[in-house]
């Protein structure tokens, strides 16, 4: 073992929080969803530490499926993204206030 | 590899990755940040590659930062964003999304780092003894054999289920971007 598994899981918590400050700061829609991508990049990281630690290929298994999810979700982000752009030139979230009450 | 190469090339992917996502959230050009979380996925690839997950390491860098990320690049450049760089990268109330993430962070180092680490003194109530003394001298498994083994047979259903999934993206994708005809 090269390094405790802590340390994998504590570099999995730093980037999961640089994900969710850039999801939470960022006012460009693009650059929040790509704040997502780090997030389940993180949980990926972790998910992968397990399946090591416990010599087990279901942690990987789990990873790969979350990889297949997040190509759905950056397929439907960005559609979503080019409908609002020709409704609304521009990618800020400050904008978009119609559906807010 | 020796026990202090692989160390040391853990600790230089952590710091990297660290470095390059923080780099990513912050920087004003979205091109720039685009970059950068290319550069995270790669180095995070790396780590794989040292966790034993060949196969996933190749996914990352095929499907994570070919695909996936070559895809927002391409949707990043269709919109030209205009002035992009001169507005403020962050809303006013970042402060709070700052602490937020810290709290968050800090709670899942907490849980990892404590109750999770499986070499800890808590450890043999969650895992096997011969887990937590013999998993060092063996090569780590993961390989495309195995994890192939896995998709087919015990997780053949959430394997046809996320095609599923794929194949609903896909429609809804060009649903959402198709240019209505004539709307009244």
């Amino acid at each position: 073992m090269i390094v405790p598994l802590g340390a994998v899981l504590g570099l999995s918590a730093v980037l999961f929080g640089i994900g969710v400050f850039g999801f939470l700061a960022r006012r460009n829609i693009i650059l929040m969803f790509v704040s997502v991508e780090v997030m389940l990049n993180a949980v990926n990281l972790s998910l992968v530490g397990f399946s090591w630690r416990l010599d087990d290929p279901r942690g990987q298994v789990l990873a790969l499926f979350v990889i297949a999810v997040a190509a759905a979700e950056a397929g439907v982000g960005l559609g979503l993204v080019i409908a609002l752009n020709r409704n609304k030139p521009g990618a800020g979230i400050a904008e978009l206030t119609e559906l807010r009450w | 590899m020796t026990l202090l190469s692989a160390q040391a090339a853990f600790y230089y992917l952590a710091a990297a990755s660290i470095a390059s996502a923080l780099l990513a959230v912050t920087r004003k050009n979205p091109v720039h940040s685009m970059l950068w979380v290319l550069s995270l996925f790669l180095h995070v690839a790396g780590i794989f590659l040292l966790l034993g997950a060949e196969f996933l390491a190749a996914v990352q860098v095929i499907v994570y930062a070919g695909a996936i990320l070559i895809f927002y690049l391409f949707v990043l450049m269709l919109l030209d964003l205009p002035g992009e760089e001169a507005r403020p990268r962050f809303g006013r109330h970042w402060p709070f999304a700052a602490a937020a993430a810290l709290s968050l962070a800090a709670l899942a180092w907490l849980a990892g780092a404590r109750t999770l680490d499986l070499g800890g003194p808590e450890a043999a109530a969650i895992a096997p003894p011969e887990l937590v003394e013999g998993a060092a001298a063996e090569p780590p498994r993961g390989s495309v054999a195995e994890i192939g083994a896995a998709l087919f047979g015990p997780f053949a259903l959430p394997f046809e289920i996320a095609s599923l999934l794929l194949l609903a993206a896909i429609v809804g994708a060009v649903v959402l971007a198709r240019r209505k005809a004539a709307t009244p």
